[in-house]
């Protein structure tokens, strides 16, 4: 049931209520009235009638009294009259109490007093008869007898009859107040009863309205106090209240699903506030940052100091730029923050794009800025928003990448001229920056016919670099050659700087040395042409065209292209004037079947581990050498025959074993073979033989394998054709060294003083000699051809 | 009858200016000073924008800006100010004067021109 229906319920039944007493009121009142009229109209004039009849009684006693004591016939006849009159009335009042009679006793009693009237009357008659018959003694005496009689009777009749009637008449009187108490007594408790029920009406429909509104209203408070927007109403009724609770727990479901997304926004921006690496900050009036600003913020500037800070002194200070500049800036916030977003376009021009700005402890960091306006909803620029991006890195990569790409294009050019002509340009221009640097330092005041020298050897270079399409040294040289045409005028309008000249021609050497420096490092081409005709090289010229291309089409705003750009030409330019150790050892290793069939053994296997590591040009010659020697040492010396291995049960042929390894900065060739060993005790007996070693001394087993690096020291028995031919190993320890490297001998096993010991041969080299490339370019086995016969 | 009026004591200023303004099809008179300027809309009603410099003898451009509000009860034309500084005194004033713009100094043509064409129609 709905609470409107309640109420009007409630109303209806207050109306039956009200109307029920009400009738019911009425209708005892209207009850009473009668009541009140039968008393008053009946019963009391009946009574008062009965006391009448015995007035009516005496009045006919009286005329009877007249009529016998009459003197005349006049008076008689008078009497007569007034008689009939008086019984006439008695009759009439007894008529009349007979209809008046409210019971059977008093009905019984008029008739008897009617029966008793009659007789009475009768008794009168003959007494009348008798006056009128003049018998006066007769008449008196029948009155005092028979009349007395009758009228003796009729008197306690009408007597009895007006007491009964007197107590009729208070019957009815205490029966009317009887009613009238009841009536009252009904209607009080009526009213109570309806009182009550709708006390009790009352207070349910307080229960089951107000209440519920209460509770709804306490919950409603509730929410709205704690935001606590996923609670629910409980709701357990159809009725008004029980909508409206539906309708609120609606109403915060939408609240809760838009606050959460708000929520989820705001986490959103702040996690991208937290967690993007770029710093955000926005500036309002009076140049103060918002406290609100993207973390990196923090690394990029170096401080925690931001929030609240002027933003001139925050992010301004310390740069490059000057003070007109900073002027200006310093202007443009009051001109457009709080301002028509106009503005903001009015003074963009001067919103510097990129800052350089000075650290604490003095590093340099470039900044990219992005300036934006932050609207109100009146079109106001109510805060400018910058984007700080640190850029360093970017522009030291974009500035590598130009480095490469100039590289690479002076590779591109030295490649185009032959080996010797280069070499031959290289050694002219150098002997022409001499020849300047000389006839500078002669006048220091200026001289036409030095000048004159300069600008002809200037003029020179710079004709021979074009000529061979040397663009970048072209010009250098140009620039130094403008200047000496400048002082060649009559009236110069720059004057004799030596120190000014000596610069610029250290800038000239400076670009020619670079030349120099990538034909012979990059590409290996010291020196002039052997005759060979060009040398190989291992990136070919569509790898650097292709290295080229990348950084000319890079992308120098995305940092992740430009590392990708700049790693790959950099293995691009490491591979450059580079080989890998099997092409560097590729004559060795093949020399080794025919000199395993000179010694009357098997060609051995030879086993290389190159790490990744290959070999600069300048490099393969020393290796070429040391490892001839020492591979060759290794099968003459080391590894046995096949029958002496078959008995040591080994593989009838040998193996060698070189592998590369880098650590701080050295390269680490390191050669073992699966022979007898070192044999120790020869080397020492050889080294007191030859009086290298004190016939009385104890050396240990690292001092004997040093002894072998001795000049002159030769272990073979015969000095056979192969090893002891040519260098000995002092030799090429000297070979090392001239490279700033080293060679030692690691024994292999623990079996400290035998006579053999398993060893390695570690050759340890400038890791400058080498390139390391991400993956190895050999790795693996390389078995000599005889090894299969 | 000329859409803009530049006002400022530096001949090279209003020149550059009225020269840049008048290239891209605005019609342009000068003043040299506050007072020159309030005669000038007096005497020109078809003014609907003046492009004043804040500092200038006689009368400064702020003063101007408050007497063409004031004593000229022009309360339509726009006042855009060219200016090297922006205090927050200037700025509270500039608002009581109704100026819609600040422009820091040195001025762009290119980024104004085509606000300045909205503004005058």
């Amino acid at each position: 049931m709905t609470i409107r229906q309640r109420i009007i319920l409630l109303t209806l039944l207050t109306f039956a209520a009200i109307a029920a007493i009400g009738g019911y009121a009425m209708l005892q009142a209207h009850h009473n009235a009668a009541d009140v009229k039968r008393v008053t109209e009946g019963v009391v004039p009946s009574t008062l009638a009965s006391a009448d009849l015995v007035a009516g009684l005496k009045d006919v006693q009286l005329a009877t009294m007249a009529l016998v004591f009459a003197p005349d016939a006049n008076t008689l006849a008078q009497a007569a009259d007034k008689l009939a009159q008086q019984q006439n009335h008695l009759r009439q009042a007894l008529t009349l109490q007979l209809q008046q009679a409210s019971n059977a006793t008093q009905k019984g009693l008029v008739q008897q007093a009617q029966q008793s009237v009659a007789s009475y009357f009768g008794a009168i008659d003959d007494t009348v008869k008798f006056k009128q018959a003049g018998q006066q003694d007769i008449a008196e005496a029948n009155l005092f007898a028979s009349v007395a009689q009758y009228q003796g009777e009729l008197e306690q009749v009408i007597e009895t009859l007006r007491v009964e009637k007197n107590r009729s008449k208070d019957d009815a009187i205490n029966a009317l107040n009887h009613s009238l108490a009841r009536t009252a007594t009904t209607l009080s408790g009526v009213t109570t009863v309806a009182v009550l029920i709708l006390g009790a009406i009352g207070v349910m429909l307080y229960r089951q309205i107000v209440r519920p509104i209460g509770q709804m209203q306490s919950m409603m408070s509730n929410v709205a106090a704690s935001q606590d927007f996923t609670q629910r109403l409980p709701v357990a009724r159809q009725d008004e209240i029980g909508r409206s609770m539906l309708a609120f727990n609606t109403m915060i479901e939408q609240i809760q699903a838009s606050s959460s997304q708000l929520k989820q926004k705001t986490t959103d921006i702040q996690s991208m506030l937290q967690n993007m690496p770029q710093g955000i900050l926005t500036v309002q009036a009076q140049k103060v940052v918002h406290p609100e600003y993207s973390a990196y913020l923090a690394t990029i500037l170096e401080t925690e100091e931001i929030a609240g800070r002027d933003v001139m002194d925050l992010l301004f200070s310390n740069t490059q730029l000057g003070a007109d500049t900073l002027a200006q800036i310093d202007a443009v916030w009051g001109a457009c923050i709080d301002e028509d977003a106009m503005n903001f376009d009015f003074n963009q021009h001067l919103m510097v794009g990129e800052i350089e700005k000075t650290m604490r402890d003095g590093r340099v960091k470039i900044l990219d800025l992005n300036w934006s306006p932050i609207l109100d909803d009146d079109g106001n620029t109510c805060r400018v928003m910058l984007c700080v991006r640190d850029v360093t890195e970017l522009r030291q990569l974009a500035a590598e990448a130009s480095e490469q790409r100039q590289e690479l294009e002076i590779i591109g050019e030295v490649l185009a001229v032959s080996q010797d002509k280069f070499h031959d340009f290289i050694i002219g221009a150098l002997r022409f920056i001499e020849d300047n640097q000389a006839l500078i330092r002669l006048h220091p005041k200026g001289d036409a016919e030095a000048i004159a020298q300069l600008f002809r050897n200037m003029h020179t270079i710079k004709g021979n670099a074009r000529t061979y399409g040397l663009q970048h040294l072209t010009h250098i040289v140009h620039q130094a050659e403008h200047t000496y045409e400048a002082l060649r005028q009559p009236r110069p309008d720059v004057p004799w700087d030596p120190r000014m000249l000596l610069d610029e021609l250290a800038q000239v050497r400076a670009a020619v040395e670079r030349y120099a420096r990538i034909n012979e490092v990059s590409l290996g081409r010291k020196g002039p042409g052997k005759g060979q005709g060009e040398q190989y090289l291992l990136v070919d010229r569509g790898q650097v065209h292709d290295a080229l291309h990348r950084l000319e089409t890079v992308n120098t705003n995305n940092l992740i292209e430009l590392v990708a750009a700049r790693d790959a030409v950099r293995k691009a330019l490491r591979l450059l004037g580079t080989e890998p150790l099997s092409q560097t050892l590729d004559s060795v290793i093949e020399s080794l079947p025919r000199l395993a069939a000179e010694l009357g053994k098997l060609a051995p296997r030879v086993v290389l581990a190159d790490h990744g590591y290959v070999v600069r040009h300048q490099a393969s010659g020393l290796l070429k050498n040391v490892f001839m020697h020492l591979m060759r040492n290794a099968l003459d010396h080391g590894i046995e025959d096949a029958d002496t291995r078959m008995g040591h049960g080994k593989t009838m042929a040998g193996t060698l074993k070189l592998h590369v390894a880098a650590h701080d900065a050295q390269v680490y060739l390191t050669l073992n073979d699966d022979g007898r060993g070192l044999a120790l005790h020869r080397i020492r007996d050889i080294a007191r033989a030859r009086q290298l070693l004190p016939a009385d001394a104890h050396p240990t087993d690292e001092q004997i394998a040093r002894l072998v690096f001795l000049p002159g020291f030769s272990t073979a028995a015969v000095v056979t054709e192969i090893s002891g031919r040519g260098v000995g190993m002092d030799a090429v320890q000297e070979f090392v060294r001239r490279e700033r490297g080293d060679i030692a001998i690691r024994f292999e096993d623990q079996r400290v003083g035998a006579a053999f010991r398993a060893f390695s041969t570690v050759v340890t080299l400038p890791e400058a000699l080498f390139e390391h490339i991400d993956t190895p370019v050999i790795h693996g086995v390389s078995t000599s051809a005889a090894a299969t016969v | 009858m000329a859409q803009i009026l530049v006002v400022d004591d530096s001949s090279t200023v209003r020149t550059e200016v009225s020269e840049f303004l008048k290239g891209a099809g605005l019609s342009v008179t000068v003043a040299v000073d506050g007072k020159d300027g309030l005669d000038k809309l007096r005497a020109d009603s078809g003014i609907k924008l003046v492009v004043s410099d804040v500092n200038m003898p006689n009368m400064d451009g702020l003063t101007m800006a408050e007497k063409i509000r004031g004593e000229l009860r022009n309360a339509a034309v726009n006042i855009v100010m060219l200016t090297t500084e922006n205090s927050p005194a200037m700025k509270e004033r500039g608002k009581a004067a109704g100026i819609k713009g600040w422009i820091v100094k040195p001025f762009n043509g290119d980024a104004v021109v085509a606000t300045f064409k909205k503004l005058v129609n």
